[in-house]
């Protein structure tokens, strides 16, 4: 029993970080409707800008995630703006193809910039906390927590900002926000800046847990992928909803299965649930 | 003239021209139907006007200003409200943020526009925390419509609106477009509907083949004895409402 509440533990910790770039995931695919496989570079970009924010210049965590978030989205802006874009009038799968081309460059420059080698933190040393029976890490209770925090302010924007509203109605309906006044160019942008802050954050988390290296992204792009797949590609909550599923998923398969096994449970999670729910736990028909 | 399309050709990219010639107009408070067999281009006339198509040649003026050609956003900026025939919500979104998508552009009053949308409209008051989607089809019309009122257009284009309703969901709401143009609109209605739609109208144009085939008072085109035959089923206009009075 001790081992399954464990497992739920770590379940739910790992499944708040995978929520977080899978919001950004969704969120970008809700508004440009293309599958954007650069995230995971995108999370890798955030967590070395962070790491340096906090390691060279001697930033506390929650400033080098900010730091970790604002470099990610403007990489993100960036790729659209000089690639992405242009790629689109082939249409989404060329968008994905151009995507998935630049997440290797993206790598290859972190890689070009720090090496091979891990990188951790800068951290005070803390003990594990015992919560009845479960054992959690301090960083990963203070990831929990930001991941937590920054899904609230994301569903503060989105619910009460004129500029969340307008995301949300390019995503329900383009040509109506435009009749509306929507500036369908405007909430692209910060569509993608949202969301490749949002990877940036989640890849600085994932770097406090545990450790950095240029593949720290790449790790997580199937998981962040199956995520916002299960939950519905288009839906907000879909993607958290389905970031938890997975993450707890993963966790109890390692219970059972050596954890390379892992990734073929998501993948297994993304046929079982797509037979019975073809648009994913939360998400539309497609369109 | 407070609407005035003039000489619209258009139609969809990489398709012959749907719309060859077609002139609309509307003053305020002016009720004008717009109407034509299926194929005429009446429906494609209003995205030609309302900037969703990009027209190949023509005018269109809002109060004098020339915006043929110009972005949807130019146009709703401008003051003009498009109500399409379908999709005209955002389905996801509650009925109040559709209400507040309406005024984007100029959100300082929003609240008290809201409010005025929830008197006019006492149904949208009582869904106002429900999705759009979950709306019944004459109750999404109503909220399209009052979304469109909530930028305070000068002039207002509508397409089907009462499209799938039943007769008694469309009956009251052509009773309140009538309204809505008395306190100063200028309304261009595109209606399948033709009977009470001229019943309710003060003009009419009739479309065929993409170009104006007749105009003239709503009570003569409804009068005239080939629109009768072709459009209104042989049967005769009746003045049953007074357009004064919704």
């Amino acid at each position: 029993m001790e081992i399954v509440l464990q497992a739920l533990a770590n379940g739910i910790v790992s499944g708040s970080l995978l929520a977080v770039p899978a919001l950004g995931f969704s969120a970008i695919f809700a508004v440009l409707r293309y599958p954007n496989f650069a995230i995971g570079s995108l999370a890798t970009v955030g967590a070395y800008a962070a790491w340096s924010a906090n390691t060279a210049f001697g930033a506390p965590v929650l400033v080098a995630i900010g730091a970790g978030a604002a470099v990610a989205g403007l990489t993100g802006i960036a790729l659209e703006a000089v690639a992405l874009d242009r790629l689109g009038r082939g249409g989404p799968l060329m968008k994905a193809i151009g995507s998935l081309a630049a997440a290797m460059i993206l790598e290859n420059v972190v890689r070009f910039g720090f090496g091979n080698d891990l990188h951790a933190f800068d951290l005070p040393l803390a003990r594990d906390v015992m919560v009845g029976p479960v054992r959690v890490g301090p960083q990963q209770l203070a990831g929990l927590a930001v991941a937590l925090a920054v899904m609230a302010a994301v569903w503060a924007f989105l619910s009460l900002t004129s500029l969340g509203r307008s995301m949300r109605a390019v995503a329900d309906n383009p040509d109506l926000a435009r009749l509306k006044g929507v500036s369908p160019r405007l909430v692209s942008l910060v569509t993608v800046f949202v969301g490749a802050a949002l990877c940036g954050i989640g890849g600085t988390l994932v770097g406090l847990d545990a450790s950095l290296d240029p593949l720290v992204g790449g790790r997580i792009l199937l998981s962040v992928f199956a995520a916002a797949v299960v939950g519905g590609l288009d839906s907000i909550p879909g993607a958290v909803a389905g970031a938890f599923l997975i993450g707890i998923a993963e966790e109890f398969t390692v219970l059972a299965l050596a954890p390379a096994y892992r990734l073929a449970v998501s993948f297994a999670v993304i046929f079982l649930v797509l037979s019975f729910r073809p648009a994913g736990i939360l998400g539309r028909a497609a369109r | 003239m407070l609407l005035d399309a003039t000489g619209l050709v258009g139609g969809y990219a990489s398709a012959e021209h749907i719309v060859k010639g077609v002139t609309l107009r509307a003053d305020a408070g002016e009720l004008v139907t717009v109407i034509g067999p299926n194929g005429a281009g009446k429906s494609t006339a209003l995205k030609l006007v309302s900037g969703l198509l990009r027209p190949a040649e023509g005018q269109v003026r809002i109060a004098g200003e020339d915006l043929a050609g110009r972005s949807p956003q130019a146009l709703a900026r401008a003051g003009l409200g498009f109500v399409p025939q379908e999709r005209n919500v955002f389905a996801s979104l509650s009925v109040a943020e559709n209400l507040e998508m309406g005024c984007l552009f100029e959100p300082r009053d929003a609240k008290a526009r809201a409010a005025e949308a929830f008197r006019r409209f006492p149904i949208l008051a009582e869904k106002r925390r429900a999705l759009a989607g979950s709306l019944s089809g004459g109750q999404r019309q109503i909220l399209a419509v009052a979304m469109a009122l909530m930028g305070r257009p000068k002039a207002l284009l509508l397409d089907e609106p009462t499209a799938g309703l039943s007769p008694a969901a469309a009956h009251e709401l052509f009773a309140y477009i009538r309204g809505i143009a008395q306190d100063g609109l200028a309304i261009l209605m595109v209606e399948q509907n033709a009977l009470e739609a001229l019943d309710r109208s003060d003009r009419a144009y009739v479309l065929v083949d993409g170009r104006n085939h007749l105009d003239g008072t709503a009570s003569a085109v409804a009068g005239d004895p080939d629109i009768r035959r072709l459009f209104l089923g042989g049967r005769q206009s009746k003045p049953a409402h007074s357009k004064g009075e919704p």
